[in-house]
């Protein structure tokens, strides 16, 4: 099959934020309804490259993902090339051999869902909440989500770092336009955090293309090319000392964007500023683009620095997570609550993938997606709340049970998923993270569980402080504007819930999916996998 | 002086004529700005075929003082494209405020000559010539509004120091003379080869090195010797300003080729240094100071400080051993043109009406006002900011890429390149704070800005978004302007 499917998945919201550029502005009626088809066709056409994903086409290595005993041998691995399908590429930069080259395995084609599945709903979710300049918020929208899909598939690293930072200019202009009372500070608080990580990034592979270029008789070809260099990393041809330091620049940009613990501090502020639909897709998928930046590139590239460094980042990843709960429960606001609880989540995800071990790796990209869908549906929710009230202090909340059951349900179901609730999506991820590094770092893993029981604790609480008691007298002022959810906003909620039970019960649909991609990065970071 | 050789310097002589018959079409019929516009702009046409034509030729003439190249080819074309941007950027801020446009556009036209000259000499006499033809008309120019206060100080500062460094670039030229005996580029650079094969240099070509360093360095407008820019850059009428942050910049660049890796190529070992520092330097404080700016224009020329520290780590590269450092240079300058110039088209266009200031205030709310005006500025700063895909993120790219081949030191000035990008972003990005995410203290009708100035934006928008989404387009160019190879 030679059709571009993946160009044509990432083109469509571009096409789209045209088309809407092209509408009057005086219709955002038309605007709203023509951008969420554009970004409802990308979804379905994501969905359909799902279903002609070829699973098998992978190779079977282990006959259950949990493969227990795990060897750290840093260094030199065995090369296992991932199997990328429906590639595409075209010459772009002839000079420097660089491409436009994309393809996908199984865990680019789960975040390419992701980011789709997202983006309809967060377009959906805004079409109450804005209605100031409409036009340029829904193509501020479509042209994220060109940037986000192609951060997920571009095999190229200097189209990856285009697209990257194409992701940046929208969500400035999303938080800064149509952001809350402090959004000036915390769009620009945003941009200069990930522009200093991003541009040096740009150095490390810069540097990385020019070494794989001298080794290769000064010829450029090749030289950004993510499956070259792969191979070339995993053939040890890096040097150690490059390594340490290409590894660290990447390592800076993916941990500003996940955010890791002492990096995280513009996510708080980013988060209460934005937009509701803006927090569901930072929250979703921007925290998405570190992680998988680590997974694909950082580790396979450098694995001995990887290695070197795999020991201080597990640490920083405790210290995430146990930071981000316990200031979790002390914060007043709503918003600011679930994005400090990201800090807190996000953590389980870098332990997963320093914890050089298939399960921990499996459960680290189960945990990104669980996040993405659980703190997505938490944002929404207490978007359907400032809706009304115009406020997220928890305290001015109370009995909104009463005043709002449908939405107290669904946001208690949302609750319970993110604090981790056995046979919902969330509880898998932090499990097999919790097995897979408990044979790396006992300790640390059982700080982390321990965890668990903290964000039950702040959740809950959270929980009892605005849905049980009697109705407050604030909201009881509001009268009449307290009405429950309506049907639009159920629909954006709908699908996240549905995909929490079913990845609840049955993980294995996301986990054989990662198995190839799990293998293939345990060998290129120099891992042996027994079993 | 025989044919051919006028044949060679046929775009330098073609110019001289357009500028000539601006003044005489002003003199026939006064008063007609419509037909000196068409004379200019038609002239600069003419200029430009004529500089294609000699694309891919090479000769000399005047006993090989001025060498035709891909070098003068590449430059002659971006000065020429310089010269028309401004002048179709010129025409809706002279009108309102009574400017005379012939007298304008002659002079820049006098001054593009002097910058074409410069792109081709091969002769440190003539280069000085020629520097001179350049930057005379340029004083001019900053003093255009001469019942502006403003502009009248800058000139004067313009000139002062401007004379000052040109007297000292020319001290430094007498020495180097002195001590190799030549005034021809090639013969310099031989006899340097031939002084470093003996051992040391002499003392005395140690000094003129350093004050052509220095004068070359106050022509960029490289800190510690930028102290003249602000001024100059605020005081000027705002298409001046336009002309001479990118003119004369990459004038003085072209004087760096042609007289530091021409003639002083066989002591870059000596000069990288100096340059590394130089280019530390410039885009640190020329950063840190933008960062503080309330004027757009004073931002903008702090700005340019700064571009010119990123353009001098591709002259550092060079000296560091990687000749690609100079094709980057090159880039450098042609996409700098389009988005700086873009960025002052725009602030030209608020400032249509007089009186209208710079402030960063002005901006507020332009985005909703009027929405292409703000979606191009955005589109110029971010450029300028170095987001890809854009012209400008490819001149970084392209100047660190480099920087990082050269190694060493120079890795480290590549890191500081970086982190001063970011930093820069702070005040790039606030005036795209200010065009969308404030509103106006007052209300403001949308400016209508003319056709030929829409002509300009849109030349320098789709530049801007051109070079970036396909910058193989420029890159052949700037590859073939190469001409020094090691």
């Amino acid at each position: 099959m030679n059709l571009p499917i993946l160009s044509a998945i990432t083109f469509t919201p571009l096409v789209g934020a045209l088309v809407v550029a092209a509408l009057p502005s005086t219709h955002p009626g038309l605007i709203r309804r023509t951008s969420l088809a554009f970004s409802l066709l990308a979804w379905v056409m994501s969905l359909v490259l799902l279903a002609a994903f070829a699973f098998g086409n992978t190779p079977q290595l282990g006959p259950t993902p949990i493969l227990v005993p795990t060897v750290l041998t840093p260094g030199v691995g065995a090369f296992v090339p991932t199997n990328f399908q429906f590639k595409e590429a075209l010459d772009w930069i002839p000079n420097f051999g660089i491409q436009y080259k994309v393809g996908i395995d199984g865990l680019s084609i789960l975040m390419v869902v992701l980011t789709t599945t997202l983006t309809w709903i967060s377009i959906l979710a805004s079409f109450g909440p804005i209605k100031d300049r409409v036009k340029g918020y829904m193509i501020s929208f479509l042209i994220l989500e060109v940037g986000m899909i192609g951060v997920f598939i571009a095999l190229d690293l200097f189209l990856f770092y285009i697209f990257w930072e194409i992701v940046l200019v929208p969500m400035y202009l999303i938080i800064g336009i149509w952001g809350g009372a402090n959004r000036v500070y915390a769009t620009m608080k945003f941009v200069l955090y990930t522009l200093v990580g991003s541009l040096l990034m740009l150095v490390a592979i810069l540097a990385t293309a020019f070494a794989y270029q001298v080794a290769h008789g000064s010829s450029w070809v090749g030289a950004f090319d993510f499956e070259h260099l792969q191979a070339f990393a995993a053939a040890g041809q890096f040097g150690d000392a490059f390594q340490n330091l290409a590894f660290l620049a990447l390592f800076l940009a993916f941990a500003i964007k996940v955010p890791m613990f002492p990096f995280h501090t513009w996510l708080p502020d980013a988060h209460t500023e934005a937009p509701t639909a803006g927090s569901v897709i930072l929250a979703g998928v921007l925290l998405k683009l570190g992680a998988y930046g680590l997974i694909r590139f950082a580790v396979p590239l450098y694995p001995h620095a990887a290695h070197t460094f795999a020991g201080p980042i597990i640490v920083l990843s405790i210290i995430a997570i146990v930071y981000g709960a316990i200031v979790s429960i002390v914060q007043p606001d709503l918003k600011r609550l679930v994005a400090y609880s990201s800090v807190s989540h996000m953590g389980f995800v870098t332990l997963g993938i320093f914890a050089f071990s298939a399960t921990a790796l499996q459960g680290a990209i189960l945990q990104m997606i669980n996040h993405g869908l659980i703190t997505g549906g938490l944002f929404l929710l207490v978007g359907v709340v400032y809706e009304r009230t115009h406020d997220r202090t928890i305290a001015k909340m109370g009995g909104l049970a009463a005043a709002m059951p449908l939405w107290a349900t669904v946001f208690g179901f949302f609750i319970l998923a993110s604090a981790g609730l056995p046979g919902l999506s969330g509880f898998v991820g932090e499990f097999l993270v919790f097995v897979g590094s408990f044979g790396v770092a006992p300790v640390m893993a059982v700080a982390s569980i321990i965890v668990m029981v903290l964000a039950a604790m702040y959740l809950l609480w959270m929980f009892q402080r605005v849905a049980f008691g009697t109705v407050s007298d604030f909201l009881k002022g509001l009268g009449g504007h307290l009405t429950d959810m309506d049907r639009t906003e159920l629909v954006t909620l709908l699908p996240l819930g549905v995909m929490i039970v079913v990845l609840g019960l049955f993980p294995s649909l996301v986990l054989d999916l990662l198995r190839a991609p799990a293998q293939a990065f345990l060998a290129a970071a120099g891992v042996t996998v027994g079993g | 002086m025989s044919w051919s050789d006028l044949g060679t310097i046929s775009p330098v002589v073609l110019a001289v004529l357009v500028a000539a018959a601006i003044l005489i079409v002003d003199l026939a019929v006064p008063g007609r700005r419509d037909a000196v516009i068409v004379t200019a702009l038609g002239g600069l046409g003419l200029v430009a075929v004529a500089i294609l034509i000699q694309a891919g030729h090479s000769g000399s003439a005047f006993g090989g003082s001025y060498s035709l190249d891909n070098l003068t080819v590449f430059l002659d074309m971006l000065f020429v494209i310089i010269a028309a941007l401004t002048i179709l950027f010129a025409v809706d801020y002279l009108e309102p405020r009574g400017l005379p446009m012939a007298e304008f556009a002659a002079v820049l036209v006098f001054a593009v000559t002097g910058a074409m000259l410069v792109a081709g000499s091969t002769d440190l006499l003539l280069l000085f010539v020629a520097l001179e033809l350049m930057v005379l008309p340029g004083y001019m120019l900053a003093g255009f509004a001469r019942n502006d206060p403003y502009s009248t100080e800058g000139a004067i500062k313009y000139f002062l120091l401007g004379s000052f460094s040109s007297a000292i670039l020319l001290f430094g030229l007498a020495y180097v003379w002195g001590m190799t005996g030549t005034t021809r580029v090639d013969g310099v650079a031989s006899a340097l080869a031939t002084a470093i094969s003996h051992g040391s240099i002499q003392p005395g070509l140690a000094m003129g090195l350093a004050f052509m360093s220095t004068g070359v360095a106050f022509k960029m407008a490289a800190v510690p010797f930028h102290y003249w820019t602000p001024d100059a850059y605020q005081g000027s009428p705002t298409p001046v300003t336009a002309y001479l942050s990118v003119g004369p910049k990459v004038g003085a660049f072209a004087i760096a080729l042609r007289l530091f890796v021409g003639a002083l190529g066989p002591l870059k070992a000596d000069w990288l240094p100096v340059v590394i520092v130089l280019a530390a330097a410039t885009m640190t404080l020329g950063n840190l100071v933008a960062i503080t700016q309330d004027n757009v224009k004073r931002m903008l020329a702090y700005s340019s400080i700064a571009h010119t520290g990123y353009i001098l780590v591709g002259l550092a590269a060079y000296a560091g051993g990687q000749v690609s450092g100079l094709s980057a240079i090159l880039f450098y300058g042609a996409a700098y043109t389009f988005m700086n110039m873009g960025a002052f088209a725009i602030v030209t266009a608020l400032q249509r009406r007089p009186g209208v200031s710079s402030q960063i205030a002005t901006f507020a709310g332009l985005g909703r006002r009027d929405p292409w005006l703000g979606a191009l500025m955005a589109l110029f700063l971010l450029s300028l900011t170095g987001i890809p895909p854009l012209a400008g993120f490819w001149a970084k790219a392209y100047v660190i890429l480099a920087a990082i081949q050269a190694g060493g030191w120079l890795t480290a000035l590549a890191v500081l390149a970086m982190i001063n990008a970011a930093a820069a972003a702070f005040y790039y990005l606030r005036v795209v704070v200010y065009m969308y995410m404030r509103e106006p203290a007052e209300e403001t009708a949308p400016v209508s800005p003319g056709l030929l100035f829409r002509v300009g934006l849109a030349a320098t928008g789709i530049g801007t978004l051109i070079f970036g989404l396909f910058p193989a387009l420029v890159t052949a160019a700037s590859n073939a302007a190469n001409v020094f190879h090691v």
